[in-house]
């Protein structure tokens, strides 16, 4: 980590939680689904650092990368936060003009 | 008078006999008949059928033989991630549903709603990321559980675990027992004697009646100085139609312990058990030279492995070659095979279901659903009686 700066308050309580040794089970990832903190890359650049590799059209894949929220910060996260974001979507392909924009929520 | 008489009981018995025997004939005959009929029923008695689920709530039993949808039922929520698995007589399909939350099992001959199991309680959020299996009598549900405890002012994340629920305990059912379980498992199949394989960053095998749980294959935790670690995903549990749990990984194949990523040799490689014995085998069959998703061995003929993603792609195991690739239409996540392994389903995505020669990667047509994308759900495939 000494290489890697917090950029927001998330990274910064994974940093602390490094400091407070519990973190012991964050490792390579794999098997990757469910709002981790992952950075692989896939939805802008393919495993090969192109783009050929990736999923034709995007809309195509874009329901498989919402449901198991897996880059939560490209796409809306629909296995938590934004459960209602497809509603009234059920087709990607036909109904993407529908999908807007999300925004975090202020808590009360 | 007596000649006449002899004449006419001798003619009486010859007809009798003649008549005797026609009818003798006639029902051998019709008897073969009746059980060539039988034997031609028996043959046509049972056929292909797909499940597959779709949005926003949809589960498709498809006639694999006319490729229609035979029936529509509505799951109760909604549809992610659809991983469905089925009842030993092929009649009530178990959906893990509700964004990775509940258990429906739909009847899919009247679509009744038989059994339901809600995760999540209090304020424990209970998730399973596409893992349910189901134990070969039919008598019992597993899902792999990750809870959540939402507190206040933060999430406390709780130790990971298989639950066990009974079929028979119908809507609302409660887990009969809970295990502690690898974290990270995102695919789950039981075997034909009832062990139950969890497919975690390593794979492991629970005894699904004590909760004794061994590693089978090593994947990430795998040390070897040829190869780099190994990467692996999946979420489909499809490999049934071959008797196989199956998942790719990507590795790097070192030319000496150097280990120099320069010169490396990329491979796919599958790490599968044979759901008849158990045997646990992994191995690299091909070049990385796409990104795929799924892949299963060809049913009758492992040496056959398929896979796919944008491309659908046939390659030799023993030669670790690729045989075969066709670009697609668009990109499908979920592979699966005819139970005679002549076609190739790819599922997934959108709302198509695309057919494929499994000898020629010719394409044959396409099953379309009503409603929405399918996403991450896998197919099932199974032989069912008509």
């Amino acid at each position: 980590m000494k290489h890697l700066k917090p950029l927001n308050k998330k990274a910064e309580r994974l940093e602390q939680a490094v400091v407070d040794q519990r973190v012991d089970e964050v490792v390579a990832m794999q098997n990757v689904a469910g709002c981790t903190a992952t950075t692989d890359p896939g939805w802008e650049v393919d495993m090969f650092g192109s783009v050929a590799g990736l999923c034709q059209p995007m809309e195509a894949d874009l329901y498989g990368c919402a449901d198991p929220c897996w880059w939560p910060a490209q796409v809306p996260d629909l296995m938590n936060t934004y459960p209602d974001w497809d509603k009234n979507a059920p087709s990607a392909g036909s109904d993407w003009r529908k999908l807007d924009t999300v925004f975090p929520k202020e808590s009360k | 008078m007596a000649t006449k008489l002899m004449f006419s009981q001798s003619f009486h018995s010859i007809r009798t006999l003649v008549l005797t025997t026609l009818l003798l004939l006639l029902g051998a005959c019709s008897q073969t008949e009746l059980k060539g009929e039988l034997k031609n029923s028996a043959s046509v008695t049972t056929k292909d059928y797909m499940v597959v689920v779709n949005r926003p709530n949809r589960v498709n039993l498809i006639d694999l033989t006319t490729n229609q949808v035979e029936r529509s039922c509505q799951l109760p929520g909604t549809s992610a991630p659809g991983t469905v698995v089925m009842s030993p007589d092929k009649r009530i399909a178990y959906v893990l549903a509700d964004h990775f939350s509940n258990v429906y099992g739909i009847n899919l001959d009247n679509c009744e709603l038989v059994f339901s199991a809600i995760q999540s309680y209090a304020n424990i959020r209970i998730k399973s990321l596409a893992s349910i299996a189901i134990s070969p009598d039919g008598k019992e549900i597993y899902t792999h559980q990750n809870p959540t405890r939402l507190l206040s002012d933060h999430f406390e994340v709780m130790d990971a675990q298989v639950a066990v629920f009974n079929t028979s305990d119908g809507l609302k059912a409660q887990p009969v027992r809970t295990y502690p379980a690898p974290r990270q498992v995102t695919i789950m199949v039981t075997d034909k004697s009832g062990t139950l394989y969890l497919g975690a960053p390593d794979i492991y095998a629970m005894n699904p009646a004590t909760g004794e749980t061994r590693m089978v294959i090593a994947s990430r935790g795998l040390q070897t100085p040829l190869f780099s670690q190994r990467d692996s995903l999946t979420m489909w549990p499809i490999g049934s139609v071959s008797n196989e749990f199956i998942r790719l990984y990507t590795t790097a194949k070192y030319k000496d312990e150097s280990q120099n990523l320069e010169t490396a040799d990329w491979m796919w490689g599958y790490e599968r058990i044979d759901l008849n014995t158990g045997e646990a085998e992994s191995r690299e069959f091909g070049p990385l030279e796409v990104v795929l998703f799924s892949g299963m061995t060809r049913p009758s003929d492992k040496n056959q492995m398929y896979a796919v993603l944008t491309q659908l792609k046939k390659f030799d195991v023993a030669k670790q070659q690729e045989l075969m690739s066709v670009d697609l239409e668009h990109t499908y996540y979920c592979i699966n095979f005819s139970t005679d392994g002549k076609k190739i389903y790819l599922a997934g995505t959108f709302h198509d279901i695309a057919i494929y020669d499994a000898d020629t990667l010719e394409k044959l047509g396409n099953i379309q659903l009503e409603g929405g994308d399918m996403s991450l759900s896998p197919t099932q495939i199974f032989a069912r009686e008509i």
